[in-house]
């Protein structure tokens, strides 16, 4: 099926990347499974959009397969496009795919820990994929590392250049890492759960940085993370994951207003709020399935609360439509659902800047 | 009284230097904190020293002569390649330590490239006289006409045989031969300081042909897995079935004695160890973040596999080559001792051949000297890399 672009698409923006129908196999002893199916987003030139959902939903190997980073075997990609500003991805050579990584797309990793190479120091590392993208020769290099250094606010960054990355701390690192992933200046970020093993005061520093470049430099970012939190203050449209499917797709403001998919109302119910009387947190019953053994129809009817009985829930797997204009979701049980229309999902949204707090003068 | 007190002055900690090493700056360190390698690591440089200053440490030719008023060297005259090249080569060593502030590769790299630049040269322009006279300056001294001689502090070679002379043969430690004489007149010292090259190199050649390959093959297994690691997990099998003392006995045999051929099947037999090991640390590293950080950031196969990953693997390999080099000594030992090992060239194992019957009785001073040798040297080897191990596994060291 080929993308033929009408009349509104040329008055927006062309996203950045687009992901359409997305399904992506591994081959493991005990047959196939398939952890990402039918995905589709896209991302535009300055969004930062969240990527949701619980641990094992896909939302990994959906970042990872953008950048084919997929180990093959035993994955592979069965169906479906990545387009960045048109250009798919999937049909690149590995070679033509080497230029993309870090210099287009660049990705972050969860774990600072262990993201840098212990061998070398943080100057050589940053420098080496300096030198990789950009044609300068090593001197030019360290200059651009230490400004990346500088911008990401690590304090004496020539100095700290010439450190190994065991002196350095978790958050430190991850600077370093972002700092690596921005000196060659990518148009895209992946970040996969930036901040999960930072404790909290770096992970807010971590974030605010990631929203100061991208409103610096025009920079995308594709965020995937569990943290409700963090998309309520960074994200600007929201896609969310469960059980290999996208099964909700909004902007931020929408999904947290008025979330229309019965999974996405219980992640919400299940966050704590403060003041509110105690009691147990709300949970969404049951568990997450196993992609070995994914539930037919609708992979979430097992748990719905909005089911009560009803066979097709159990039969018919519901498509991503659009239920509402620029909100996606993905239940038989929205008010008038299949006489919705399936279209491509893009949400060319971005949040107003927040203005600086400004203390009122008398 | 406490008026004026001083202040107090606090020596500053170098604490910064104390923890900015590099990762292999702290192993080295950990390594010679334990005794074990530094008395390893003594013996071997010993070793190292004595190899590289055979000729001047053991000649039958004055190293300075004086004969009818004309000064010569005569023991310029009868260096070999060999000689040369290890000359030279200890010397780059030395200049590029001394370059304290050149990095750590490129001094490598300049060393390897005098080196290679080096062996031509000397097999071109080096011609010993391919018959010696032993009894040349003997002679001359005994007839009175050498105004001036310097010789070696031992002052004989190694097939200096002075079998000619029953005095000479089988003679106890005295003070002319400080470890005594052997059935045919050799001297035992100067036999063991010549035996220190084919004892080191021995070890280091074929280990080093081991880790070559190991590496190449253990490597390619661990990044590519799939058939290349079932292919070449067969191959190992099929390597490690081989005995390689019964090839080496048949080789020798086929093809004569040569050191050459001995280090090679040694190494070619041999890999397999090392390349059981950096498969599997390559199958460890290779899932780590920072190699797929790696991979994201767009760098090439050649920046993946030997940045990121040799450097990070290599470590396990470093601790089994030190284990391989003793192996590889003990085997050359084993060949020599039944008398199968290079020919004419002396070595510790051929020296123990000697007690099987052409000494006639066990002679205490060729049983134990070159024993010794060896002992202390596989020893060596074997407490450098225990300690390298410890050093390099963080779970035992802390």
């Amino acid at each position: 099926m080929r993308w033929t672009p009408s009349s509104a698409d040329n008055v927006m923006a062309q996203p950045l990347l687009e992901l359409r129908g997305l399904r992506i196999a591994f081959d493991t002893d005990r047959g196939q499974i398939q952890p990402v199916q039918a995905v589709s987003f896209s991302i535009f030139p300055g969004q930062a959009m969240a990527l949701v959902g619980e641990s094992g939903c896909g939302k990994s190997v959906t970042a990872l397969s953008i950048l084919r980073l997929i180990p093959s075997p035993p994955g592979k990609v069965l169906d479906g496009q990545v387009l960045l500003q048109g250009r798919d991805l999937l049909q690149l050579s590995e070679k033509q795919m080497r230029s993309v990584r870090g210099k287009d797309i660049a990705m972050i990793f969860q774990e600072p820990m262990t993201s840098l190479n212990p061998v070398f120091t943080v100057g050589e590392q940053i420098v080496e994929a300096v030198k990789l993208h950009q044609r300068v020769d090593t001197r030019h290099a360290r200059q651009i590392a230490e400004q990346a250094m500088h911008d990401v606010g690590i304090a004496d960054p020539d100095k700290r250049l010439d450190e190994y990355p065991h002196r350095l701390s978790g958050g430190m690192r991850q600077r370093v890492m972002i700092a690596m992933a921005l000196s060659c200046q990518p148009r895209l970020l992946i970040a996969d759960e930036p901040t999960t093993a930072l404790d909290v005061t770096i992970q807010a520093q971590i974030l605010e940085l990631l929203r100061n470049l991208r409103q610096e430099r025009g920079m995308s970012i594709l965020l995937i993370t569990h943290d409700l939190g963090v998309v309520a203050g960074n994200a600007d449209a929201v896609a969310v994951m469960y059980a290999s499917k996208v099964v909700e797709y909004a902007t931020v403001f929408d999904l947290f207003d008025s979330p229309q998919h019965p999974y996405t109302e219980g992640l919400f119910r299940a966050i704590p709020r403060l003041g509110r009387p105690g009691g147990r947190l709300a949970t969404i019953a049951g568990t997450v399935p196993s992609p070995r053994r994914f539930p037919s129809g609708c992979k979430f009817h097992p748990r719905c609360p909005r089911m009560n009985g009803d066979p097709l829930c159990a039969q018919t797997e519901p498509a991503l439509r659009e239920v509402m204009p620029g909100h996606w979701a993905a239940c038989h049980h929205v008010q008038g659902f299949a006489a919705k229309p399936i279209t491509q999902p893009t949400i060319d949204f971005r949040r107003p800047a927040v203005p600086p707090v400004v203390e009122a003068t008398q | 009284m406490s008026a004026g007190a001083a202040p107090i002055t606090v020596p500053p900690i170098d604490l910064d230097a104390a923890i900015t090493a590099s990762f292999w700056g702290r192993a080295i360190r950990d390594t010679f904190r334990n005794v074990g390698a530094c008395i390893g690591l003594v013996w071997i440089v010993l070793l190292i020293i004595v190899a590289v200053l055979t000729p001047l440490l053991a000649n039958t030719e004055p190293l300075i002569v004086k004969v009818n008023g004309k000064i010569s060297w005569p023991m310029l005259r009868y260096l070999t390649p060999t000689d040369v090249i290890l000359f030279i080569l200890a010397a780059a060593v030395l200049i590029a330590a001394a370059f304290r502030r050149v990095s750590m590769g490129r001094r490598a790299m300049a060393v390897g490239a005098v080196l290679l630049i080096t062996i031509p040269l000397a097999y071109i322009f080096v011609h010993p006289p391919v018959t010696v006279d032993w009894q040349e300056y003997r002679d001359l001294a005994r007839a009175g006409r050498i105004q001036y001689e310097l010789m070696a502090p031992l002052p004989y070679s190694a097939n200096d045989y002075q079998r000619d002379d029953p005095s000479q043969v089988l003679q106890p430690p005295s003070r002319a031969h400080p470890l005594g004489t052997e059935a045919n007149g050799g001297d035992v010292l100067s036999r063991m300081i010549h035996a220190t090259r084919i004892a080191l190199s021995i070890g280091l050649v074929s280990t080093g042909i081991a880790v070559i390959i190991g590496v190449a093959i253990g490597g390619l297994m661990g990044y590519f897995v799939g058939r290349i690691d079932i292919l070449g997990m067969r191959l190992i099998e099929i390597f490690e079935a081989i005995p390689t003392l019964f090839l080496l006995i048949t080789f020798v045999a086929f093809f004569g004695r040569s050191l050459m051929l001995i280090m090679v099947i040694i190494g070619l037999t041999t890999w397999t160890l090392e390349a059981r090991f950096i498969r599997a640390e390559f199958l460890r590293l290779r899932k780590q973040d920072f190699v797929q950080a790696a991979i994201a950031g767009g760098l090439p196969l050649r920046s993946i596999l030997f940045r990121h990953l040799l450097p990070n693997g290599i470590a396990p390999i470093l601790v089994t080559s030190s284990f391989s080099i003793a192996s590889a000594i003990l085997l050359e030992t084993y060949l020599s001792f039944l008398g199968l090992g290079p020919v004419d060239a002396p070595s510790w194992g051929q020296m123990l051949n000697q007690l099987l019957g052409v000494a006639g009785t066990f002679v205490w001073w060729i049983a134990i000297y070159p024993g010794l040798a060896i002992f202390l040297t596989v020893f060596a080897y074997n407490l450098l890399g225990e300690a390298l191990r410890d050093a390099l596994d963080p779970k035992l060291s802390r």
